[in-house]
């Protein structure tokens, strides 16, 4: 009996090494070789994500499944929708026993303790669409194994709202709803996109809001109000309603059909998600205007005049991200002269007729021919920190366009 | 007990939420219901938990929590809202498909409950998991959209949310009050065992007590979807939020059971519950402190029923 145990056990083991093996086994790629890409082996990267289900974080997610993974040896690895920084890191835990070599974070519950967490076990690790804050940056831009942030910086947020507004604003519209998205979560990004609209309806409407009518003064007045922000006439123009948060009960729908309805409003601006709030609820004669991705049911709004105004990330967006990772775990790594990691920033686009917007979901959904294609990110791998900022610096329509050409 | 007690019995609580809901905002100097606006915004909110309560309560005065109400509600709104799309259906026919695919989610889950005889509260949780992940893969994530598609927006009326609250209320009576399944039902509730010897099949029942609650969650699904005009994916127990929608009403509606039909005493809960939310419109009341009232009502309303003879006999005292 006891050796039998011993055989099963020894079995078993053996069973658990070629396992092991077999699991962490680089798997032969087309064996080609790229500007110094090495495409034989396999890498496997792991991609953090917040939200699963979003129009943006499945844009995002077809782009490296539906392209990237296509077009280099590489293997995406999703984690669950991660609610918390302890989720974070039990993904992070999965992804390392994995054999991931490397970690792309589109969660930001605990930034610190990812990037910690990865450089302990030499996992390289960057974040997609997003930035650290200035204290996180400072704490971990010679850390080797941070790869970097590429995406809207909270300024570039805050020119999102800003911008929208002024759109509205140069009409001569003066009455408007605000759909502050996650603004009552503190989310910065929300909370920037929020302090734009406010500041471009103070300028135009030559007052304040609360005390505030700059930036750096209407980020402490939402904070102030602990994120939750109320109507207001603010000078010659007016804040009709307001509705945060994303609660999907009835007296939320009822918010925002009350706001929608109210006969004065003649702008709906959302932070985000425009068209799951506003939407229903807009009136003909009104204009909604939203920060959100390019998808067909958006392209078929603006056609339809249901939304006026779009602006939203690019799907490719996250290639530079990917190319300054796979660069950082095949050797190569990219730095700014003083050896620091990437912190560089991208844009919007933005579409204010349906034309425009059906141009830009074209290019962004495309699985052949996307923003950014292998031709154009190849020419990253390895580039210096002057090449690469000035690649993704350029990141309006025209300018992807241009150099494609 | 006398008529006018049972009337009493009835309307009590309603009642004393509108003078108070009413009074909270004439306070701040706001009317209740100014517009026609406010009384949609009341009715959808009276269909959206009324039909949730009915549902809930079947199983949960069984014995049986089922997690997985919120998922039928959507996956069954997403397959109508997908075939309403593509074939340019009228909202009628979304709200019979929803109604149809909410009856067979609900089957297939009390299948799965006589078949595998494990806790109601387990496989309801997997069956909310499988039905969340079904609705995300067949959607690839991306949920439906109509927005559109203003015939079926246009649903959104207080006539349809007053036609869809009676027909349900009218359903449920004729369903549990008067045919042979209601009462087998009811004997099942009073009494498994002898019930079960007398040769009620209680495996039976219970797969139609699933079917029913589905098919009420399928008309749940359509009025929430054809608010707004988009399902949005919910994963990882991300559908269960609605259920909790229904503690509240369920407590009411068994109190006012007392007096009157615990049926219309769920209804008569809804609109309790409804007419706090639409204070919670009028007053613009932020979602954090609403989460606290909410809470704080369920936990009084608890205490009260925990405690009614003796604040009966406190009063009685003097």
């Amino acid at each position: 009996m006891k050796s039998m145990k011993k055989v099963l056990v020894l079995m078993l083991s053996l069973l658990l090494v070629v396992g092991m093996f077999g699991c962490s086994k680089d798997n032969d790629g087309s064996g080609k070789s790229t500007d110094g890409i090495d495409d034989s082996t396999n890498v496997k990267i792991g991609v953090l994500v917040a939200d699963a289900t979003g129009a943006e974080a499945l844009a995002f997610r077809s782009y490296y499944e539906n392209y990237i993974q296509k077009q280099y040896n590489v293997t995406f690895m999703y984690s669950d929708e991660l609610a918390d920084a302890a989720a974070e890191a039990s993904a992070i835990d999965n992804f390392i026993a994995n054999n991931c070599k490397a970690i792309i974070s589109f969660a930001s519950a605990d930034r610190p303790a990812q990037i910690r967490k990865c450089a302990e076990n030499k996992v390289y690790y960057a974040v997609a669409t997003g930035t650290l804050s200035d204290e996180e940056y400072k704490e971990f831009k010679d850390n080797e194994y941070y790869v970097g942030a590429i995406g809207p910086d909270l300024y570039t947020e805050y020119l999102a709202g800003y911008n929208m507004a002024k759109y509205y604003l140069d009409q001569g519209k003066t009455k408007f709803a605000v759909f502050g998205g996650a603004t009552p979560y503190y989310v910065d990004m929300h909370i920037y996109r929020t302090a734009g609209i406010l500041v471009a309806l103070c300028e135009a409407g030559g007052g304040n809001y609360n005390g505030a009518s700059d930036m750096g003064s209407m980020i402490g007045t939402i904070y102030g109000m602990n994120c939750q922000l109320t109507p207001a006439v603010i000078g010659s123009v007016e804040l009709v309603s307001y509705i945060g948060g994303y609660d999907f009960d009835d007296a939320w729908f009822g918010k925002l059909a009350e706001a929608a309805n109210n006969p004065s409003v003649e702008v709906l601006l959302a932070v985000g998600s425009g068209l799951d709030t506003f939407a229903a609820f807009k009136k003909p004669n009104q204009f909604l205007g939203t920060v959100d991705a390019y998808t067909a049911d958006a392209v078929k709004a603006m056609e339809a005049g249901t939304l006026n105004y779009l602006a939203g990330k690019f799907s490719a967006s996250i290639g530079p991200i990917f190319m300054a990772t796979l660069s950082a775990v095949q050797g190569k790594p990219i730095r700014t002269a003083n050896g620091e990691a990437l912190a560089l920033s991208q844009g919007y686009w933005v579409a204010t007729s349906a034309d425009e917007a059906k141009n830009f979901y074209a290019v962004d959904s495309s699985t052949t021919d996307p923003a950014y294609t292998r031709a154009m990110l190849d020419t990253l791998f390895g580039a210096s920190y002057d090449d690469f900022a000035k690649f993704v610096g350029a990141f309006s329509f025209e300018e992807i366009q241009n150099l494609k050409k | 007990m006398t008529k006018g007690k049972r009337l009493a019995g009835t309307i009590i609580i309603p009642v004393l939420v509108l003078i108070i809901t009413n009074v909270i905002c004439m306070s701040r100097g706001v009317t209740m219901f100014e517009n026609s606006l406010n009384w949609l915004t009341f009715a959808r909110a009276v269909a959206n938990v009324s039909l949730v309560t009915f549902a809930l309560s079947i199983n949960l005065n069984s014995g049986r929590f089922d997690f997985s109400v919120g998922s039928i509600a959507l996956l069954s709104s997403v397959f109508s809202a997908t075939l309403a799309v593509n074939h340019e259906l009228s909202p009628v026919v979304m709200l019979a498909l929803s109604l149809l695919f909410g009856m067979l989610l609900g089957l297939a889950s009390g299948l799965v409950y006589v078949t595998v005889k494990l806790p109601p509260m387990i496989v309801s949780l997997a069956v909310a998991l499988f039905y969340e992940g079904m609705a995300y893969h067949f959607t690839k994530g991306h949920g439906v959209s109509f927005i559109n598609n203003r015939e079926l927006l246009d649903f959104a009326s207080i006539p349809n949310y007053l036609i869809i609250i009676a027909v349900a209320l009218i359903f449920m009576i004729i369903v549990f009050d008067h045919t042979t399944f209601g009462y087998e039902y009811k004997a099942l509730q009073s009494g498994q065992k002898v019930s079960v010897n007398i040769g009620i099949n209680e495996k039976k029942n219970t797969v139609i007590c699933y079917a029913i609650a589905g098919l009420l969650m399928g008309a749940q699904g359509f009025v929430s979807s054809t608010t707004t005009g988009s399902i949005q994916m919910a994963l990882n127990f991300g559908s269960i939020g609605p259920m909790f929608m229904a503690f509240l009403p369920m407590f009411i509606g068994g109190y006012i059971g007392r007096f009157s039909n615990d049926k219309l005493g769920y209804l008569l809960g809804a609109v309790s519950t409804s007419l706090i939310s639409l204070l919670y419109v009028r007053l613009d009341v932020n979602s954090s402190v609403q989460q606290v009232v909410s809470a704080l009502l369920l936990v009084g309303f608890l205490i009260f029923l925990n405690n009614e003879n003796r604040i009966k006999n406190l009063f009685r005292k003097h």
